[in-house]
């Protein structure tokens, strides 16, 4: 961790994917940094680069060139035992569809984290943790239930605790809300804001939303594999879209 | 569509490792069907041919039941009856080489010759004797002789060496000269090719008998042969004999092999069955992969009954690849199963028969289950609506129930196909008796192959509990444990669809391993309940009730008893009917032989068979005539016809041949039947005296020129040949565990791709690639181990039919065959695991981010 309390730094990345002979390059060099209990936001238009960017910061994937430093340790040159030491101890994740094992209920997805980590996850700290995310998300007393028997907003809500059971250093959601309805949609930032407000969570949240981007304390705006802008918006109880939707307007964006 | 074959093609082509698998199951499949086919045809035409050269020329058979032959007056009756050509009779006798001074001290007796005394000039006007070196024997011929040229290889014997034959004990070893040698094995199937021909007169004075043992008969042209089998039934009335044609010894010999050639098919059938869950497992698979396809297609105006015929053509290519292969592999297949089976029952086999109606039959049986096993996914796919073109993520999976409709349809055609080719039950009425031989032969492979079915038919109910069970060995990997069990529980029809061949293909091989340890067990136990004493001394001449050599040997020290034992054929009802001639009051001193509840008074029975005018029958003859105690039989011996009270009925009695014999008192034997003496004496030791007399006893035997051995050694030569063909058919039934693998590999595959974002989002969140490996190979391993499980209990419940019906009802300490039930749950597990290590290799590989990405 960096003195000034940066848990995540990107340096310099790039990424190109080969599709038959042609090279895409969806990161053109790409360096940020995020403090321990941020909330960034990163949007920006379809095929910007959004998503390849998320997927580096989480160590799912490696980067073309440059590096990836998430708490004190290089995250992008990792072997696979390592990378998945990673995913277990420090990243959490939450995508936009299908993010829940359709054969285990609520109580089990949640606890995949310690499952498949080997920690029983029916006593002691695990099960007080488990307890302690469902309570956040609100899904007390629906632990026995299927994912087919849930809305998608409370599909989505047993995605978010089991990203946040395992107390990641960093969570990272790809358009949670974007496959939900406003109210929905609305719970999860609110849960979201809650966890990095009250928990300290550090969240990287990809949207397209500017709704949901208010949420944040801070905004970049990526464009065709950069970081074209940065809006500091400051934790704040206050977090209607307007301000935000006024400064992209300003921007051009 | 015009071009909907170039669009089966195209789909077959895009997942071709499918393909092939599926193409290699329906092939393994055509294969030991075709192997069976042409094993069964290789036996039928082996049978042809061994009558045929038995037969010769001769249309008619003429042969004695009684032992001591036809008198000349008969042999004459014969000769005199309108249409007859030629008459050749004949004396058949077994008999040892004499052994020379130096060779009396082996403790082995050598093995015996078959004398054939034939009258020259006759004989070969019915029967072919092809020379390899010497001269034919002439009319003028005295102490000449005609051998075999396995024979002469054997004992290395040539053209002018002098040969001693052992005669009755009064005529004494008698020399005979080779003046020529036959060809090959030379015709009389149980002589295991040492056969010698002497003139007719030199072999009745070497066995001290006036009589002869058949009349082969050759007609003048035009002549019908049922005339002429009624005149000889008028002519000779005197002496009770059989009459056989061709066909009837080719039918008596076809029945001995008929339980084998069943098994086969059943076996052949199991693994058809398996290739048809491989088929429809592949086919299904891709119609639910290719839904959306199929919904663009049908938005587009195809019709249901082109993307029927679409999937349709497609398991027709899968088909006709499938059999072209299978032919090919088939006839591999049955030259290797020859070779290790080398003979079933009398006859040798040769090079596998490969007759086009073999090839039909099994390229069409293939097509066929292929067909079948295609119809209910072509059905599903022609019901795939126009909107599932707009839908995401994969097809929703079909209720279980519609699923196992196919398999009625596929049970049903292999049913029906194999009562089509079902080996042809036995060709004449006359020469066989009949007990219970033929069709039991059909119905316990069919209720074995029901019960089998009935088996899949369960696997989904039984899925949940058991593989609860089946996850025990697996709990060190908790998380791939639960994970594993809880995805093949998603789709129980699906998984068990894919057990269920598994099921079966281990099942067989359990049943098979019941049957092989168990029926070799049935003969021993059946020979310990009708044999009074532990050990037989077989002698291949019989030996006279006067003979001294009993009186001598049970008066050695720790002999209790030695008992004469005589097996012979009576007439009854116009058929050979097995008979066995005992001493009564040598069963008096044990329980041996269990009377049935109405079977008459156990002393008072066997009393009145040693008086004489009665017959104790088995329950099985007795129920299949009708017969109660007190009834009277009528035997037609002569001209005035023997009439024997029966005495008693008893649950077993004394095998012979396929069927259990009459047991008759040696005095009826003798004055009405012509039983010239016992084929083997029973001894019973003194309790605990076995072990120290035998030795001796054994030593003295041999002296006499009688074959000892214990009760299990009888069964123990049949059963080595019982036991080739058993390891046969284990290795055939590994076959289709073999293919319920191939139909593993695919589901598992399947199942992988389907859970491509579920294995992202378990990589996303901490699973390891090696979890992941794990986790699918840990699924296989769990539907191994079911499979084992429930394979095993009905390969038991199918090995225990199997026993039951070649049991006549034993009621043995069943003993489970441990060593094939663990071949099969090593073999399944291992089969099971095997197939998954591509699709988990493939799932362990999936990029995180792609397969995050995958719809
Ligand atoms: N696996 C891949 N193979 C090839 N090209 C890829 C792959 N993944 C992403 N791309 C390309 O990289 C570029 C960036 O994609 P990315 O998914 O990061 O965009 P995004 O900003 O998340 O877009 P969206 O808002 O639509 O989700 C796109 O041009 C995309 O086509
Ligand atoms: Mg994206």
């Amino acid at each position: 961790m960096g003195s000034d309390g940066t848990i995540l730094e990107a340096r310099n990345l790039t990424k190109s994917y080969r599709l038959g002979n042609r090279e895409v390059e969806a990161l053109r060099g790409v360096s940020l940094r995020v403090r321990r209990g941020e909330f960034v936001a990163l949007m920006g238009p379809s095929g910007s680069g959004k998503s390849t960017l998320l997927q580096l910061l989480g160590g799912l994937d490696r980067p073309t060139s440059g590096e990836v430093v998430l708490d004190g340790q290089v995250i992008s040159r990792l072997g696979d035992a390592q990378a998945t030491r990673l995913r277990r101890e420090k990243t959490g994740f939450v995508f936009q569809f299908f993010n829940l094992i359709p054969l285990l209920d609520v109580y089990e997805n949640v606890a995949l984290p310690f499952t498949i980590a080997g920690v029983d996850p029916r006593h002691g700290d695990a099960a007080a943790r488990i307890h302690a995310v469902l309570a956040l998300v609100d899904l007390l007393g629906r632990e026995r239930n299927r994912p087919d028997q849930l809305s998608a907003g409370e599909q989505q809500r047993v995605a978010l605790a089991r990203a946040l059971v395992s107390r990641p250093a960093i969570l990272l959601a790809d358009e949670p809300t974007g496959n939900l309805d406003y109210a929905s949609g609305g719970e999860i930032l609110d849960e979201l804001w809650r966890s990095c407000d009250e928990l300290g969570q550090t969240i990287v949240l990809v949207t397209h939303d500017a709704r949901a981007a208010a949420h944040a304390d801070r905004v970049l705006v990526v464009g065709d594999g950069k970081i074209r802008d940065e809006i500091e918006l400051g934790r704040r109880a206050d977090r209607r879209a307007g301000p935000l939707i006024a400064r992209l307007a300003q921007l051009g964006l | 569509m015009r071009r909907l074959s170039s669009l089966a093609w195209r789909s077959l082509g895009a997942r071709s490792a499918r393909s092939f698998l599926t193409i290699a199951g329906v092939a393994l499949g055509v294969a030991v069907l075709f192997a069976s086919l042409s094993a069964g045809s290789t036996m039928d035409a082996a049978v042809d041919r061994a009558a045929a050269d038995e037969m010769g020329r001769a249309v008619l058979r003429v042969q004695a039941l009684e032992e001591r032959g036809f008198s000349s007056a008969a042999v004459h009756a014969a000769e005199q009856a309108v249409g007859v050509s030629v008459a050749a009779p004949a004396l058949e006798r077994q008999t040892y080489l004499a052994v020379s001074p130096s060779q009396t001290a082996s403790a082995k007796l050598p093995a015996p010759v078959t004398v054939l005394g034939i009258d020259p000039v006759r004989e070969i006007a019915l029967h072919d004797m092809p020379l390899a070196s010497g001269r034919l024997l002439t009319a003028t011929d005295g102490q000449s002789a005609l051998i075999s040229e396995t024979m002469a290889s054997q004992e290395r014997l040539g053209v002018g060496d002098s040969i001693s034959l052992n005669g009755t004990v009064a005529a004494g070893p008698q020399p005979f000269r080779i003046v020529g040698i036959v060809q090959g094995d030379a015709p009389v199937p149980d002589a295991g090719g040492r056969l010698i021909f002497v003139p007719l007169a030199s072999a009745q004075t070497l066995f001290g008998t006036t009589g002869v043992t058949r009349v082969d008969l050759g007609v003048q042209a035009g002549t019908s042969v049922n005339s002429l089998t009624n005149q000889l039934e008028r002519t000779i009335n005197s002496e009770p004999y059989l009459l056989s044609r061709q066909a009837d010894l080719a039918g008596s010999l076809r029945t001995e092999m008929a339980d084998f050639r069943s098994a086969l098919l059943l076996v052949a059938a199991v693994v058809l069955f398996a290739g048809a869950f491989l088929i429809f497992n592949t086919l299904s698979m891709t119609v639910s992969e290719r839904a959306r396809e199929v919904g663009l297609l049908r938005a587009a105006g195809t019709t249901r009954s082109q993307v029927m015929s679409f999937v349709l053509l497609q398991a027709l290519l899968l088909g006709v690849a499938g059999s072209v292969l299978g032919v090919l592999g088939g006839v591999c297949l049955a030259g290797l199963s020859l070779s290790w089976v080398q003979s079933a029952g009398p006859i040798a086999l040769a090079a596998p028969a490969i007759s086009a109606a073999s090839i039909g039959i099994a390229i069409v049986v293939g097509l066929l289950v292929t067909l079948a096993a295609a119809l209910e996914p072509a059905w599903r796919a022609s019901r795939i609506p126009p909107v599932e073109a707009l839908r995401r993520g994969p097809a929703a999976g079909v209720a279980g129930p519609a699923r196992l409709r196919w398999l009625f349809l596929i049970f049903g055609v292999l049913g029906v196909a194999a009562l089509a080719i079902w080996p042809g039950s036995s060709g004449g009425a006359v020469g066989t008796g009949g007990v219970a031989a033929g069709g039991s032969a059909m119905w316990g492979p069919l209720a074995v192959y029901g019960l089998f079915f009935l088996a899949v038919l369960l696997v989904p109910l039984l899925l949940g509990p058991l593989l609860r069970v089946a996850g025990i060995p697996f709990r060190v990997f908790r998380n791939e444990e639960r994970l594993a069990r809880s995805s093949l529980a998603r789709d129980p029809s699906r998984t068990a669809l894919t057990a269920g061949a598994l099921v079966v293909g281990l099942a067989m091989v359990v049943a098979l391993g019941t049957a092989a340890e168990n029926v070799p067990k049935i003969g021993t136990a059946w020979l310990a309940e009708t044999i009074p004493g532990s050990e037989v001394l077989t002698s291949i001449r019989p030996v006279s009730t006067t003979d001294p050599i009993r009186a001598e040997l049970a008066a050695m020290p720790g002999v209790r008893s030695v008992s004469p034992i005589g097996l012979f054929g009576v007439p009854y009802q116009g058929v050979r009917q097995e008979a066995a001639a005992i001493v009564g009051r040598d069963y008096l001193a044990d329980g041996r032989l269990v009377f049935v509840s109405d079977g008459g008074d156990r002393t008072a029975a066997l009393t009145a068979l040693d008086a004489g005018g009665s017959v104790v029958l088995p329950e099985s003859l007795a129920d299949q005539g009708g017969i109660h105690v007190g009834d009277e039989l009528t035997f037609a011996t002569g001209p005035s016809s023997a009439r024997l009270r029966v005495a008693g009925i008893v649950a077993h009695s004394i095998p012979a041949g396929s069927q259990e014999a009459i047991l008759i008192g040696w005095s009826d034997a003798t004055d009405l039947f012509g039983v010239a003496g016992a084929d083997f004496y029973a001894v019973r030791y003194a309790s605990g005296q076995e072990s120290s007399s035998r030795a001796a006893l054994d030593a003295a035997a041999i002296q006499y020129a009688f074959e000892p051995s214990s009760l299990d050694r009888v069964q123990g030569a049949v059963g080595d040949a019982l036991d080739r063909i058993f390891r046969l058919l284990d290795a055939l039934a590994l076959i289709a565990v073999l293919v319920a693998g191939l139909g593993l590999a695919n589901t598992y595959s399947m199942s992988v791709l389907e859970r491509v974002r579920e294995i992202g989002v378990l990589r996303a969140t901490g699973m390891s690639s090696r979890q992941v490996w794990g986790m699918v190979v840990v699924e296989a391993g769990l539907l191994g181990v079911f499979g084992a499980i429930v394979g095993a209990v009905v390969g038991l419940i199918a090995g225990a039919l199997l026993v039951a019906w070649s049991s006549g009802g034993f009621g043995l300490a069943f003993e489970p065959p441990w060593v094939s039930i663990a071949v099969a749950v090593v073999f399944g597990v291992l089969v099971s695991i095997a197939a998954s290590i591509y699709p988990a290799g493939l799932a362990s590989r999936f990029s995180i981010v792609r397969a995050l990405q995958h719809e």
